[in-house]
């Protein structure tokens, strides 16, 4: 039987590479790509624990269930306003974006 | 060495592996397709779980829905490469770098010096256990849900068509 610190050191290595993702790269695909790594990293904690953790209970398996649709919906607005920014500002790097920046 | 640990280093290695494959290639379409293979490592390891409801959840809806929807971004964006060629200043991802390491290792260092005991009996997720529990206790969370839903629909929608602009 796997021990549950292996599942929850394979959840922080994904969660740190979508962080690195997030943090250097400059399309703005691959930023919401590595958001998505990030929260799949932290479903994988949930059923873990919901699984084989201390309290084996179904709860975690149901909260996954729910960041699962956020994360959907997340990445449906988020690739929506991918678009309309593409559409005004013919540009989807990220480090142009700066209307807001002083 | 029994056959789960086997199964479970394979998958991570997989998922790890194709993880760092979305940092590190050149097109973005393979990203996205390398993107979708961590997605099915980590359904896998659902299954290893015995998760067996979240898997396939995990498999229709990330592996069927958003890596056709990121495509479609993809396409429908600049998916030239010679805009995005030197990246962002070395310093810059030297730092990130850094810090992401120094987090890694704090974050390792708690999980290996915890000492969590593993419950005997395994609960197995399958999906009247999972339903009897969202339409129980969670019945409110799962409307909002839906209600979240409906507004990224229709939020979706009003940002991307055309005459938004």
């Amino acid at each position: 039987m796997v021990p549950i610190t292996l599942y929850l050191a394979l959840a922080a290595v994904l969660f740190c590479i979508g962080l690195y993702g997030v943090l250097t790269r400059r399309h703005l695909v691959i930023v919401l790509v590595s958001v998505e790594l990030m929260l799949n990293a932290v479903n994988i904690n949930l059923v873990a624990f919901s699984s084989i953790g201390p309290f084996a209970n179904i709860t975690g398996q149901v909260f996954s269930l729910f960041v699962i649709t956020v994360a959907a919906a997340e990445a449906a607005v988020g690739l929506a306003i991918l678009i309309a920014l593409y559409r005004n500002r013919k540009s989807i790097d990220v480090i142009k974006q700066d209307l807001m920046r002083w | 060495m029994n056959g789960e640990l086997i199964v479970f280093l394979i998958l991570a290695i997989l998922a790890i592996s194709s993880a760092l494959l979305v940092i590190v290639l050149k097109r973005i379409a393979h990203r996205v397709l390398s993107m979708t293979f961590t997605f099915f490592a980590v359904a896998g390891i659902y299954f290893l779980l015995r998760a067996e409801f979240i898997g396939i959840v995990q498999i229709m809806v990330y592996v069927g829905a958003l890596s056709i929807l990121f495509l479609f971004g993809m396409m429908m964006t600049d998916h030239k490469l010679a805009s995005y060629t030197p990246g962002r200043s070395l310093a810059h991802q030297l730092a990130s770098f850094v810090g992401v390491l120094t987090l890694l290792y704090l974050m390792l260092r708690g999980i290996f010096s915890l000492n969590v005991p593993s419950s005997q009996d395994i609960s197995i997720g399958t999906a009247d256990r999972i339903g009897i529990e969202l339409y129980s206790n969670y019945v409110v969370a799962f409307e909002g849900a839906g209600i979240l839903l409906l507004a990224a629909l229709i939020g979706a929608i009003v940002l991307a068509r055309k005459e938004a602009d």
